[in-house]
């Protein structure tokens, strides 16, 4: 592109208000959700843990969206209130649509993933539904103009840095398939990789909304309604009726609250990770939130004593698949949005604006991180009812659980929270510094 | 009312014209074909 041409893109992006430091510092606020949503969402795979202990897929998967339905209501009105995701709505009506599409395919990925701990173990079935990062980015370039406009360095940071992540994932799952149940092999990779298929395909509504203007925090509030409406579904169908999967759920009654809260952990991850699509983009947010499996790596060594009597060599794998990983994030981190790319971004957004017919001005302030009628949403009584019933629900399945009869380290259980506590004061103060969570 | 019905189903039409929603569609039903196959 001539001198004159990237002028003008310049010129075109400056009118909208969006400058080079304004630009720089969306992108790096998404890098740091990406990266913070990998914590949280690699704690929250700790509860897989409990299918060792004999319960039903189906029933896990269904508790945990629980947690994830009593998360994705009560977050939202604490944090901005009802009234600003009924404003957002009011906008753009048709996105409703797309949040409870991307409900259904996560609630069907997830229950997948639980048949492949199931069959092949956590440690590989991890790699591979993570390679929805590669589908993610594939859907990115296709549909909404993500590293069109990048030199060739980005394209390479992007490409190169996703391929690193996968060789270093397929590493660490070699490393640990030792210690792998090998139930039904077959079965437990295809789930895995189905579920990758699922993941990967569920941002592309994530995008869209994102683009359009929305705010994730609205996003998440009707995607849960397809979420749970799916889990609901495919739970009782599942289980043969209403009838035994009320007697499963009776049974397992005391350890609910820990999928409950695993579900809970996973919509904070999944929070971070959807401003990481809305800031950084499909191509840098997903890879990034991707580093989930190094901090699932983590938990399952330090906490739950994976890998414990392993030899020298497993230990060598492991830490150079890790570091593979961990280099693989870096290179993605360091390839940043160029204003030309930015541009494109900004083409995309207003084809879809014009589509839906959506304020331009609202799907310009959005995407610059801006509120575009800067009004202050005061919360309801509605606000407080729902965070009070979320909590009353946490607070009773807490009541009647016990310990489940896993032998855990709890000193490194200790350390792992405070610093996925400490990732999220500090991204949140970013994000909130940043955008106001827009 | 019929204002806000005819929205509703414009932005729905919309929708289903949307060459972007049927991507997702399609792996949602192959998603659903692999899990019966595998339960």
């Amino acid at each position: 592109m001539s001198a004159l041409a990237e002028k003008e893109l310049r010129n075109a992006s400056a009118d909208v208000g969006l400058d080079d430091r304004r630009l720089r510092r969306l992108q790096t606020v998404g890098i740091l959700c990406g990266l913070t949503a990998g914590a949280w969402l690699g704690a929250a795979e700790t509860p897989t843990k409990l299918v060792t202990l004999g319960l039903s897929p189906v029933v896990i998967s269904l508790a945990m969206v629980v947690g994830v339905f009593l998360a994705r209501w009560s977050l939202p009105a604490l944090i901005q209130g009802t009234s600003y995701i009924a404003a957002d709505l009011r906008q753009a009506p048709h996105l409703i649509v797309w949040a409870v599409l991307a409900g259904c395919l996560w609630a069907v990925a997830n229950t997948l993933t639980i048949f492949a701990v199931r069959d092949v173990g956590l440690s590989i079935a991890f790699p591979l539904w993570n390679s929805n990062s590669l589908l993610g980015i594939f859907w990115g370039i296709l549909f909404f103009n993500e590293l069109r406009g990048a030199d060739w360095r980005r394209w390479v940071g992007v490409l190169g840095g996703a391929l690193l992540m996968f060789v270093g994932a397929t590493a660490l799952a070699i490393a640990s398939s030792a210690q792998a149940p090998s139930a039904d092999a077959l079965r437990g990779v295809v789930a895995a990789l189905t579920a990758g298929v699922l993941w990967g395909t569920m941002y592309i509504p994530y995008r869209k909304a994102y683009l359009t203007g929305m705010s994730p925090l609205s996003f998440i509030t009707f995607f849960t309604v397809g979420e749970l409406g799916m889990m609901a579904t495919l739970a009782v169908v599942y289980s043969g009726g209403v009838t035994p999967l009320l007697h499963q759920l009776s049974g397992a009654r005391h350890v609910l609250f820990w999928l409950l809260l695993g579900g809970f952990v996973w919509v904070v991850g999944d929070l971070f990770q959807q401003y990481a699509v809305k800031y950084a983009g499909i191509t840098r947010g997903i890879p990034l939130s991707n580093t989930n499996q190094l901090w699932g790596l983590l938990w399952a060594v330090l906490v739950f004593g994976e890998l414990s009597g392993a030899t020298s060599g497993v230990y060598t794998q492991v830490i150079g698949g890790s570091l593979v990983m961990a280099l693989g994030a870096g290179v993605i981190a360091f390839s940043s949005v160029s204003r030309r790319e930015h541009v494109r971004w900004e083409e995309a957004a207003a084809r879809e604006g014009a589509r839906y017919g959506v304020d331009p001005a609202y799907t310009r302030a959005r995407g610059e991180g801006r509120d575009p009628t800067p009004t202050s949403h005061r919360r309801t009584w509605v606000d407080w009812l729902v965070v009070s019933g979320a909590t009353a629900t946490l607070v009773g399945f807490a009541a009647v659980a016990k310990a489940p009869e896993l032998a855990i380290r709890w000193q490194w259980a200790a350390v792992l929270s405070i610093v996925t506590l400490g990732a999220l004061v500090g991204c949140g103060a970013a994000l909130w510094r940043t955008t106001r969570f827009s | 009312m019929s204002t806000s019905r005819d929205e509703s189903r414009n932005w729905l039409s919309l929708v289903l014209h949307d060459v972007h929603f049927w991507v997702p569609v399609a792996v949602l039903i192959g998603g659903l074909l692999v899990l019966r196959w595998i339960s």
